[in-house]
């Protein structure tokens, strides 16, 4: 019995991190229209950033500097997206959207460089915060209490997202400007400052995911397009441009594999794939999207 | 994509020879210009020109932005590669024929699919797709050799040139040069007549206009089927082509990365001309190479090349010619 | 019908030895001119002047640099070594080109391909993968290029991918090594176990280990059985639920082949999730790829596999002066202590001067590759991690495997390997010998399979 709370458990961990990726993707999707490419390597980013503040350059601190800095890799990431979106992407929206894919691609190239350029060729880590919280019991087992943590950071920013977009004067303005841009505009909503704010949150979830993650593993060259290609299979299954389909998304995603793991291990990478695309086939726009 | 719609030029029959004559000459020629080294090279950039010639077909006739062409590459490849180990087969012909049938079958299965949504959902459904097949070939390692991919040797050219005798170097820069040479030269035949036919037009109409199209009694789904198809074939000659110069086929070229790269030379060249593609297929091959030797961060230099692409050049290489080329005419006129 | 054998008497036929290494730290007694690097003969004839080039590709970027960097730093210091004295053959310096392995299989074939037709090298070494030398292994014989693999070091490369090789070499311990070492060291350390668990990377390293320590283990403890098995996708970096299938399945032993980066995201969460104080671990390269990435929280009598080649404090001590020296010069140069990676490119570049050398002192001139050829195979030279033998059929290195257990000493600020539990085993005991015919998965396999007796539990 309690295996299956600690399967619960990794089930829950792997959700939250993918829900904060896609749910800052399905969000700049619903506001903007644009599929960011580079999504990934905004994810990345904040885990390199945030490994690096913990793991080296405040290493050996204060254990409650230490979880103050964790964050660090959201807002690192936050501030390349307030600074990304006037200069690279503003120009693309008057242009047809698949210009848009090309530059987010060339983006993602050129994010990826970036941070090998920043961080050296190496994987950095910074599992001190995660060793020194230990573990917890369960039954028979001990399961880390970071993970807990994790969990928890995920389950949060779900509500705080949730409460923002819908009982918050920003997030209407938000859903008014991703439902009907021109007519918001017509309406005196200034559309350039709501997207780039709306790139921004959807950065900065992204990068919390980063941050958040890394002291439980690293930051590892190449985690940006693996999380790209995982959260694509969220937002894809879920609905892209909806917050509650990246949730969902995200819960089927974090179960499937786990179950995958546990009971088929050769399968574990195409069972994924196969349900985003079994999903598209018969849903297109996934389970709570629109085929706009 | 249906802003502006640039009409294709017409060229006439004569235009055509004037340009393509020397081109072919010169094609003929170069080995014993250039080293094995340089020719292998090209060989590998005709090879992805035929590639980048059929997903051109969806993108810059049909208007549709595939992200999944990778598929068709790997499953030419990985065709070829079956071929050699279960049922031992060496001869090149068959090789292409192989890649054929199974690009066929791959492509209408996906094509079905995906034809019914346009635009991203398109773009999102064929990367999809593609991932699929990464993934399987990735985890069937009994079949498909897994991340060390299976070999291929030397195929046996028309049934008499055979690679094994020779020096593989020479093998590969003379006599498999012309015949990538060859099967590029019908290719881009074979396209020129489709994109010139009915056909061609109807897809460029329905690029255009989709509305007015269906209103004229264009059957919407089957023609992109179709243009899926043929996209699709093309793509998986490229990689059984490619494979033999490569040696070995491995899941990377189904990963979605390489779909990337292949809209890339589209973008590079120009998708909204006939040999757009072509150029840039061959240009990105010597970028990407050069890059790769030149610095360990050739992955950023080739995102930033796209990046200004698509910002300032957004018709590529031979968009930007012919531009330069009409604006230079025009000035001589007067 | 011979009567099965006792699991301890094959154990010593097979030669397995617990040795005790020289207690770490040994006196530093000055040895003068110790070293590979001794002074040269003039050689004869007229050599040329030209600079020889190595085109040397591993990993500079992503998750294999652990193992990457330190291939290409050993290579470098030998060269440096070398060039002070003037070089090969007291002529020619040594010039070392970059490849980056992170580029993928098919532009590292192309690279390949550059770099002897572009460049010139005159030679090419590295390669850390498993998936690039069966790729790489059949473009250097078509392009007749000079060749020492310094790893990549699956038994397909010479099994299947270039079964009569000319021009390619490979110097460290051919892979099903690693599988059947660890097996031979559970066995003679944990035979009471009855039940086992595998985690490998999904990839032909994690498949070589898991089939070799199968059938191993088989042979050597015919009751236990394997009761979970898990193939987390190579550099993942969450195992988290690949440690609570294995807890659940509460097996007696954990075996796995992750390394790197893999191995530190591993033991990390697993320490986390009470793995360790569960069950025993067995590791094929744990402490093999860094030695200063696992820290001292890392616990102690695990198996930890060095991938059979190479440890730095072994053989330790003066007892065999060249390691010494090597891991000092190493350890003063780049801040850091030497992996197998590193002392087999070390090798390898000695082992082409040697070579040279020797071929220069026949023939005169400067020799080509034939002449370099034909005396690396059959040449048996001393490295800093013992003997090293290039079998002249199939060019492959064969050096003692070892392995050992993880331990905390005060000299270094990470675990080592404990200095009284070393094994080592004669590697010409455990893998396929001379005229087997090739065999899958590898010729190892069925060779044990075939010959080896089930032992008497």
């Amino acid at each position: 019995m309690d295996i299956l709370v600690v399967h619960l458990f990794n089930a829950l961990l792997y959700a939250s991190v993918l829900f904060l990726i896609a749910g800052g993707l399905s969000l700049i999707y619903g506001v903007m229209r644009i599929v960011n490419l580079a999504h990934g390597n905004l994810f990345a980013f904040g885990a390199f950033l945030t490994a690096s503040a913990v793991g080296q350059w405040f290493a050996g601190s204060n254990s409650a500097l230490l979880y103050l800095l964790l964050p660090i890799g959201a807002f690192g990431a936050a501030a390349i997206g307030a600074v990304l979106e006037p200069t690279l992407l503003r120009p693309f929206y008057r242009r047809p959207e698949e210009y848009q894919l090309l530059v987010t691609f060339g983006l993602m190239m050129i994010l990826e460089d970036l941070i090998r350029f920043i961080w050296g060729p190496y994987p950095i880590s910074a599992t001190v915060l995660f060793s020194k919280m230990g573990s917890a019991k369960i039954g028979d087992f001990v399961y880390p209490r970071y993970n807990l943590l994790v969990i928890a950071v995920g389950g949060l920013a779900a509500l705080f997202l949730w409460a923002f977009i819908y009982r918050t004067k920003f997030g209407v303005v938000l859903r008014a400007t991703s439902q009907d841009m021109r007519r918001a505009a017509a309406l005196g909503v200034n559309v350039n400052l709501v997207y780039v704010q709306a790139f921004t949150i959807g950065c900065f979830m992204a990068g919390l995911a980063g941050a958040i993650i890394v002291p439980s593993q690293s930051a590892v060259l190449g985690m940006g397009v693996d999380a790209l290609v995982l959260s694509f299979i969220v937002v894809v299954t879920g609905g892209l441009g909806s917050l509650e389909g990246a949730l969902v998304g995200a819960l089927i995603v974090g179960t499937v594999r786990e179950i995958g793991i546990s009971m088929f291990p050769e399968i574990e990478l195409a069972v994924l794939y196969l349900i985003a695309a079994i999903v598209l086939i018969f849903r297109p726009a996934g389970l709570f999207g629109k085929t706009a | 994509m249906s802003s502006v719609p640039l009409p294709f030029e017409r060229r006439s029959p004569l235009k055509i020879v004037v340009w393509a004559v020397p081109i072919g000459a010169l094609l003929i020629l170069l080995p014993r210009i250039i080293t094995p080294y340089q020719t292998i090279l090209l060989t590998y950039g005709l090879a992805m020109a035929i590639a980048v010639l059929g997903f051109n077909l969806l993108l810059g006739y049909t208007g549709l932005l595939s992200f999944g062409h990778s598929a068709y590459f790997g499953v030419g490849a990985y065709t070829v590669a079956f071929m050699v180990k279960y049922l031992h087969v060496n001869s090149m012909e068959l090789f292409v024929l192989g890649a054929i049938a199974a690009s066929v079958l791959v492509t209408f299965l996906f094509g079905f699919v995906c034809v019914r949504y346009t635009k991203i959902f398109f773009s999102i459904l064929t990367l999809a797709l593609s991932q699929v097949l990464w993934s399987l070939a990735f985890k069937f390692f009994n079949v498909t050799g897994g991340t060390d991919g299976l070999r291929v040797p030397t195929p046996k050219l028309l049934g008499i040139v055979s690679g094994e005798k020779e020096d593989k170097i020479l093998f590969l820069a003379h006599d498999y040069y012309y015949y990538v040479l060859a099967v590029f030269a019908i290719c881009v035949a074979v396209m020129w007549l489709i994109v010139h036919s009915p056909f061609g037009k109807a897809l460029q109409a329905i690029r255009d206009n989709e509305v007015r199209a269906r209103f004229v009694g264009i059957q919407i789904r089957r023609y992109r089927l179709v243009a899926f198809l043929v996209s699709g074939v093309f793509t998986g000659i490229a990689g059984a082509l490619w494979v033999p110069l490569n040696g070995l086929t491995t899941p990377d070229i189904l990963y979605w990365p390489f779909s990337g790269e292949i809209v890339f030379m589209a973008v590079l060249g120009g998708f909204r001309n006939f040999t757009g593609p072509i150029v840039g297929a061959v240009v990105f091959n010597y970028l990407k190479t050069s890059a790769v030797g030149f610095t360990v961060y050739w992955q950023g230099l080739l995102g930033i090349v796209l990046v200004f692409l698509v910002m300032v050049l957004p018709t590529g290489i031979v968009g930007s010619l012919r531009l330069l080329w009409a604006h230079a005419r025009r000035r001589l006129s007067q | 019908m011979s009567s099965r054998p006792t699991r301890r008497d094959f154990l010593s036929q097979l030669g397995v030895t617990a040795a005790a290494g020289a207690a770490v730290g040994g006196s530093a007694v000055g040895l003068i001119g110790a070293g590979i690097a001794q002074a040269q003969e003039k050689p004869k004839g007229t050599i040329p002047s030209t600079p020889f080039k190595i085109g040397h590709m591993t990993f500079f970027t992503g998750a294999g640099a652990v193992l990457g960097e330190p291939m290409y730093k050993g290579n470098l210091l030998a060269a440096e070594e070398i060039n002070a004295q003037g070089g090969l053959l007291g002529k020619r310096k040594i010039e070392i080109l970059k490849a980056d392995e992170a580029a993928g299989t098919d532009a590292n074939t192309k690279e390949m391909r550059r770099l002897k037709l572009s460049e010139k090298i005159d030679m090419f070494m590295g390669i850390t993968s498993s998936g690039n030398t069966p790729a790489l292994g059949p473009v250097a014989e078509e392009l007749k290029l000079l060749t020492i693999f310094v790893d990549g070091c699956t038994d397909f490369l010479f099994d299947k991918a270039v079964p009569n090789p000319r021009y390619v070499f490979r110097i460290t311990n051919i892979q099903s090594a690693d599988g059947s070492t660890c097996a031979l060291a559970v066995a003679a350390t944990w035979p009471q176990i009855k039940t086992y668990a595998h985690i490998h990377p999904d990839y032909s390293y994690g498949r070589n280990c898991f089939d070799h320590f199968s059938i191993v283990t088989k042979k050597m403890l015919p009751n236990a059985k394997s009761v979970s098995e898990s193939w987390p996708k190579l550099f993942a970096t969450d195992f988290t639920p690949h440690i609570t299938k294995t807890l659940a399945a509460k097996p007696d032993l954990l075996v796995t082949s992750l390394w790197g980066g893999d191995y530190v995201a591993f033991y990390k969460q697993a320490l986390q999730q009470g793995l360790f104080g569960k069950m025993k671990v067995a590791t094929t390269l744990a402490l093999g790829s860094v030695p200063q990435s696992i820290g001292k929280d890392h616990p102690e009598g695990v198996l930890t596999g060095v991938h059979s080649n190479y440890h730095f404090t072994y053989p330790a001590g003066n007892r065999w002066p060249l390691n010494k020296t090597f891991v000092e010069k190493y350890h003063a140069k780049f801040n850091e202590y030497p992996n197998f990676q590193a002392e087999g490119a070390y090798t390898a570049t000695y082992v082409l001067k040697t070579a040279i050398e020797k071929a220069n002192k026949l023939v005169g001139g400067w020799p080509d590759d034939d002449a370099i050829i034909g005396q690396i195979e059959g040449m048996m030279f001393p490295g800093p991690g013992g003997y090293v033998y290039f079998r002249p059929d199939n060019h492959q290195g064969y050096k003692d495997a070892i392995t050992g257990f993880s331990k905390n000493v005060a000299e270094y600020p990470f675990p080592i390997l404990d200095p009284h539990r070393i094994i080592t085993i004669p590697i010409r005991n455990i893998t396929a010998p001379p005229g087997w015919p090739k065999g899958e998965p590898t010729s190892t396999y069925t060779w044990i399979d075939q010959t080896w007796p089930v032992v008497k539990a």
